[in-house]
């Protein structure tokens, strides 16, 4: 057999499964979780980028629609990476944002935007967002006026994306270092795909 | 091929990793998961360069040269860590009949889902930062290439979410 290894291991459910004792503290679904001094789950940042990396695209889409095509495989690939993080935070995963259309409308009644994040995880401000090369302010993100230029902003948060989840899987436990893992790789081929 | 690995490599390739000191464990069967995928690759791209057409053959060689330097690169850091490096099999079984440009593009893709399955396997198999970080690398690698080749199918969408499962 060519493709060796083919000891899949389980993602999903195995993910989900081991996380589930990692945050058990919180409320209710909706409720703010409570003040407590425990450091945030790493995994929050993680998903905070990948959140503001949607709304990149969506933005550049909206923007640009002739790019459509071309990049909401992608956008695909980041709404799945998205709810694979939700699934290994468990309780600990913030309510999701709005729906995509928040990208064009600047002032969304969202209390859920990633500025409102109850718990304050460090990477959920938009004060952060340069580290993925998408502008954002005041819940809008900005796009590039010509569609090479958006591209190009989209290459270089695909590169910081995929640096920053790799270094997370680094240190990460099994189960979350082959999910970040795997979401690094899948951005390191985005790159190639908007090259 | 030029591979553009934008993980945290630094300078992390393999044969960069620091000696190995005893700060992690499941470092060898880690390795020996991503080596015998290697192997299998390096005797898969030999079929796929048989039949890919001389316009791709360049891509081809650049393809095979980066998984023999990751063998190599392996076989040594499995043989640091204290293990015997798995050796090649003669001969391996082919997923689909490769007769064309078109199959052997499509072996190829396989080639490169089995070479990132089995460095994604050996990622979450050990905790040693290092090797972890040379799995990352090797991943990351095939992923792209998986998606170089797609694109040169056309397949769409040429990448997924999650490159190894």
């Amino acid at each position: 057999m060519v493709a060796v290894a083919r000891r899949s291991v389980l993602i999903g459910g195995a993910v989900g499964a081991g996380l589930l004792a990692a945050g058990c503290t919180a409320g209710g679904p909706s409720s703010p979780a409570p003040t407590t001094p425990a450091p945030p789950d790493p995994l929050l940042a993680e998903l905070a980028d990948e959140r503001r990396l949607i709304a990149g695209y969506d933005a550049t889409i909206a923007r640009h629609p002739a790019l459509r095509a071309r990049l909401t495989a992608v956008r695909d690939d980041h709404a799945a990476h998205a709810a694979a993080l939700v699934t290994a935070l468990g309780p600990a995963a913030p309510p999701s944002p709005t729906t995509p259309a928040a990208t064009d409308s600047p002032d969304v009644s969202s209390g859920v935007s990633p500025t409102g994040s109850p718990t304050g995880s460090p990477a959920g401000s938009p004060a952060e967002s340069p580290s993925t090369g998408i502008e954002s302010s005041g819940g809008r993100t900005r796009v590039p006026v010509t569609p090479a230029a958006a591209v190009a902003a989209l290459r270089a948060a695909e590169r910081a994306a995929a640096s920053a989840r790799g270094t997370a899987a680094l240190t990460a436990t099994p189960d979350r270092a082959r999910l970040l893992a795997g979401i690094s790789a899948s951005e390191a081929s985005h790159v190639a795909v908007l090259a | 091929m030029t591979a553009p690995a934008p993980t945290p490599t630094g300078p992390g390739t393999p044969t960069a990793t620091p000696s190995p000191t005893p700060s992690g464990t499941g470092q060898v069967p880690a390795l020996q998961a991503g080596l015998a995928a290697e192997h299998a690759v390096i005797w898969g791209y030999g079929v796929v360069g048989a039949h890919a057409g001389d316009a791709l053959l360049p891509q081809v060689r650049d393809a095979d040269d980066a998984h023999r330097t990751l063998r190599d690169d392996t076989v040594a850091l499995v043989a640091r860590y204290g293990g015997t490096p798995v050796a090649t099999e003669p001969e391996y079984a082919l997923p689909f009949p490769v007769t064309d440009r078109g199959s052997a593009l499509r072996l190829a893709v396989h080639l490169e889902e089995g070479a990132a399955a089995a460095w994604r396997y050996a990622v979450a198999a050990t905790d040693d930062v290092a090797v972890r970080r040379a799995a990352l690398v090797a991943l990351s690698d095939a992923a792209v290439r998986a998606t170089r080749w797609r694109l040169a199918l056309h397949t769409s969408p040429a990448t997924v979410p999650f490159p190894g499962d």
